[in-house]
């Protein structure tokens, strides 16, 4: 059964950490790359999350993830290095091709913040079970069954793709084309959508009546079967983090 | 129908509404396997979140796209995520003309895509300002982005442009079959989402 | 007072002209086991929610009548108040697996957390049902790894773990394989022997044959005979209301092998060796 989520399993002080403070560094780290918007804080953020990766054993994990942002990073320093407004001052060039000065440095704090902003995520979602992050935001204040449709998510996405090839082996036998013009493309499209929205609808119906008959739609105020997970420090960890954010504030306004 | 402003917005959201949402976001996701599986120009990946509000109202297709983004986000690229704000808003844009009646015909639909794709774009050029200078990493629209801009049109325009060119092709295309799709859902189907309806008297 | 009471339902889906229940009034005993059959428009499913009371909370659409459960009037409470007195499983297992759990024992747990019930009787309750529906074994398995028959046990666990006095089983072997068929009839043969009350609705007559005390027969929505199952299966008008005897019925009536003294047919094996071996 596989699962959708990039969490990996592994034992470490990152694993550990309450999820809520996990995403407390995710705000906390891209508003700070906004609050000191120069290349030397930016890269200083980026290498605390890097080491933060690296602590929580994910730090090859988070390169597939980094590699489909890969065109967005390129395409900003190219239309930023070129393009921008502000160009003034030549750096260099390749050929007809001129770099300057200002588009590059917009490009290099914008590609820095990218990879601040890709590199805390990480450090949540591969170090992060999606049950747990759940279960915190329930504590917090959630609607349980808010929390119960994304985890039914993660795990209804993989059976539909398997229904749904089975629906394009069927449509395929039964001729439809999916091959030619766009035309025939586009007209491909329907047999193979409708059946999938008709069942996938039928299969809601159907668990929604389950689920109300199990108690769904209760006031009650509900209980849970496993003990509530402990994390020391939290309260500490995130005054820092918040600390650390203030700071940043107030050298900004200061110089 | 009834007109109740009140009850398009209620938050006193019904099971099979919330069930709506997963199944909204795997429709989400198999449109845009299909898209690329059909090799078609077009991303698709909202088709769900039209149907749910189309199905069950503003409130439920704003979820199904905020929480869409959100998933994506944690399962693929964590990029996905400052466009929930985009697909919640393209949620509450389909929800809230489909409740007034704009999905009666094709004609009407189309109206209701242009308008979708609209809003995708007004949503999202601030959020492509702040985070990567006006861009959207997209082939066509950043190659259109520059096309602008080397032709002296301010940033946030241009950003605009890039905007306009990928999201409002696509949210025609995806309300349009959305709107195929809803009419030929059953009744069986439909009448479970439905906010305003009451127990008659036999 | 029985444990069901329905006094005069009627019930037509929103935007549909037709009645689809039709006046039925009927009442079901502590300890029964009520077989419905009839054809597919018939009603049966329909009556089933309208029993659990998804008619008319989840389905609106235009009611009439009464249906009383436990003392509880359906219609005056809502679902999550009706659940602990009668659960339903249905057709497709697959369907009734939350999709939220990871596991065969939170799954069971989902319906008692909704309940507010504390830790030590959930615990209680789930290896209680897990055991009796011999599903204890993959406690720690991933419901959608499991096969059709043991989804279905699992459902069925999952409701029984919140303790209705009811269960309605609703085609409950129709999307299984023979394999798991026999596994779902060896339960419910299992709590009928505890006297638990249950409304079976079934296509396979040999099932319902064995283990319904009375057979409710509706057409086209309304309620044609309430009578004990050799009464049912005996009329020689089944045709005409789409359904067939126990294949055994049928033999018995071209051997006319009958019960002494009247024009009632047996319907399981053990009764037609009995009054064989009686001629």
């Amino acid at each position: 059964m596989n699962t959708m989520t990039l969490y990996v399993e592994k034992d470490s002080p990152v694993h550990r950490l309450d999820p809520l403070v996990k995403l407390l560094y995710v705000v906390a780290s891209i508003a700070l790359t906004y609050i000191l918007p120069e290349p030397l804080f930016i890269a200083g953020v980026l290498f605390v999350t890097l080491l933060l990766l690296v602590i929580g054993k994910v730090f090859r994990n988070s390169l597939p993830i980094l590699t489909l942002s890969m065109f967005l990073i390129f395409s900003l320093v190219i239309v930023q290095g070129f393009f921008h407004p502000d160009n003034v001052t030549e750096l260099f060039s390749i050929g007809p091709l001129v770099f300057y000065e200002e588009g590059l440095y917009v490009a290099l704090v914008l590609v820095l913040r990218v990879l601040v902003m890709i590199g805390s995520f990480s450090v949540l979602i591969l170090t992060t079970s999606p049950d747990e992050m759940v279960e915190r935001l329930i504590k917090k204040g959630m609607s349980p069954r808010i929390g119960h449709v994304i985890l039914s998510v993660l795990q209804l996405i993989p059976q539909m793709r398997a229904t749904t090839s089975k629906i394009t082996d069927a449509q395929r036998s039964r001729g439809m084309e999916t091959e030619g013009s766009m035309l025939t493309r586009i007209k491909a499209f329907f047999p193979l959508m409708g059946p999938v929205v008709l069942n996938s609808l039928n299969e809601t119906k159907e668990r929604s009546i389950a689920l109300e008959m199990r108690g769904f739609g209760s006031s009650t105020k509900k209980t849970f079967l496993n003990e509530e997970k402990q994390y020391p420090y939290n309260k500490l960890l995130a005054g820092i983090i918040i600390g650390i954010v203030i700071l940043g504030i107030v050298w900004r306004v200061m110089a | 129908m009834n007109n109740n402003k009140k009850s398009m917005w209620s938050l006193k959201l019904s099971t099979a509404a919330i069930v709506l949402i997963p199944a909204a976001i795997g429709i989400n996701y198999i449109g845009k396997l299909f898209a690329s599986l059909l090799r078609l120009p077009l991303w698709l990946d909202s088709i769900g979140t039209v149907l749910a509000a189309m199905l069950a109202g503003p409130v439920i297709g704003a979820a199904a796209g905020v929480i869409n983004n959100l998933i994506y986000g944690i399962t693929v690229s964590p990029v996905s995520t400052i466009y929930a704000i985009t697909s919640g808003a393209i949620g509450i844009t389909v929800g809230v003309m489909a409740y007034k009646g704009w999905i009666a015909n094709v004609k009407k639909a189309t109206i209701v895509g242009l308008v979708t794709g609209l809003v995708a774009a007004i949503i999202s050029t601030p959020l492509n300002m702040i985070f990567w200078g006006g861009q959207t990493g997209n082939i066509w629209g950043d190659a259109f982005y520059t096309f602008l801009i080397s032709n002296d049109v301010p940033q946030w325009l241009a950003s605009f442009g890039d905007s306009i060119v990928v999201d409002v092709p696509d949210k025609v295309v995806t309300v349009l079959i959305s709107y195929f799709i809803f009419k030929g859902l059953p009744k069986s189907l439909t009448n479970i989402y439905r906010q305003d309806s009451e127990i008659e008297e036999l | 007072m029985s444990i069901i009471e329905v006094e005069n339902l009627k019930y037509r889906y929103p935007d549909l002209t037709d009645l689809v229940l039709d006046d039925l009034s009927f009442s079901v005993e502590k300890g029964e086991c009520l077989g419905i059959v009839g054809e597919n428009t018939a009603g049966k499913s329909t009556l089933c929610y309208a029993l659990a009371g998804l008619i008319p909370h989840f389905y609106k659409g235009a009611y009439g009548g009464q249906v009383t459960v436990n003392g509880l009037v359906v219609r005056e409470h809502e679902i999550a108040d009706i659940v602990e007195n009668i659960g339903l499983v249905f057709e497709n297992p697959f369907s009734q697996m939350t999709g939220a759990k990871k596991t065969v024992y939170e799954e069971v747990a989902f319906g008692l957390e909704n309940l507010g019930l504390d830790r030590n009787e959930m615990h209680r309750r789930i290896e209680q049902y897990l055991k009796l529906l011999d599903v204890f074994s993959v406690k720690d398995k991933n419901p959608f790894d499991l096969s059709g028959g043991q989804m279905q046990r699992v459902a069925i666990a999952s409701v029984l773990a919140m303790e209705p006095d009811v269960l309605i089983l609703d085609e409950p072997t129709s999307q299984l394989d023979p394999q798991g068929s026999s596994e779902v009839f060896e339960v419910i043969e299992q709590l009928t022997q505890r006297g638990m009350t249950i409304i079976l609705v079934e296509h396979k007559m040999e099932q319902i044959a064995q283990y319904a005390d009375r057979v409710l027969l509706l057409h086209g929505g309304k309620q044609v005979a309430l009578d004990t199952p050799e009464e049912i299966f005996s009329r020689p008008d089944l045709k005409g209301f789409g359904v067939t005897p126990p294949v055994v019925t049928n033999i018995a009536k071209a051997l006319n092998v009958r019960y002494p003294d009247s024009e009632l047919f047996p319907v399981t094996i053990k009764e037609f060796k009995r009054l064989e071996e009686l001629k």
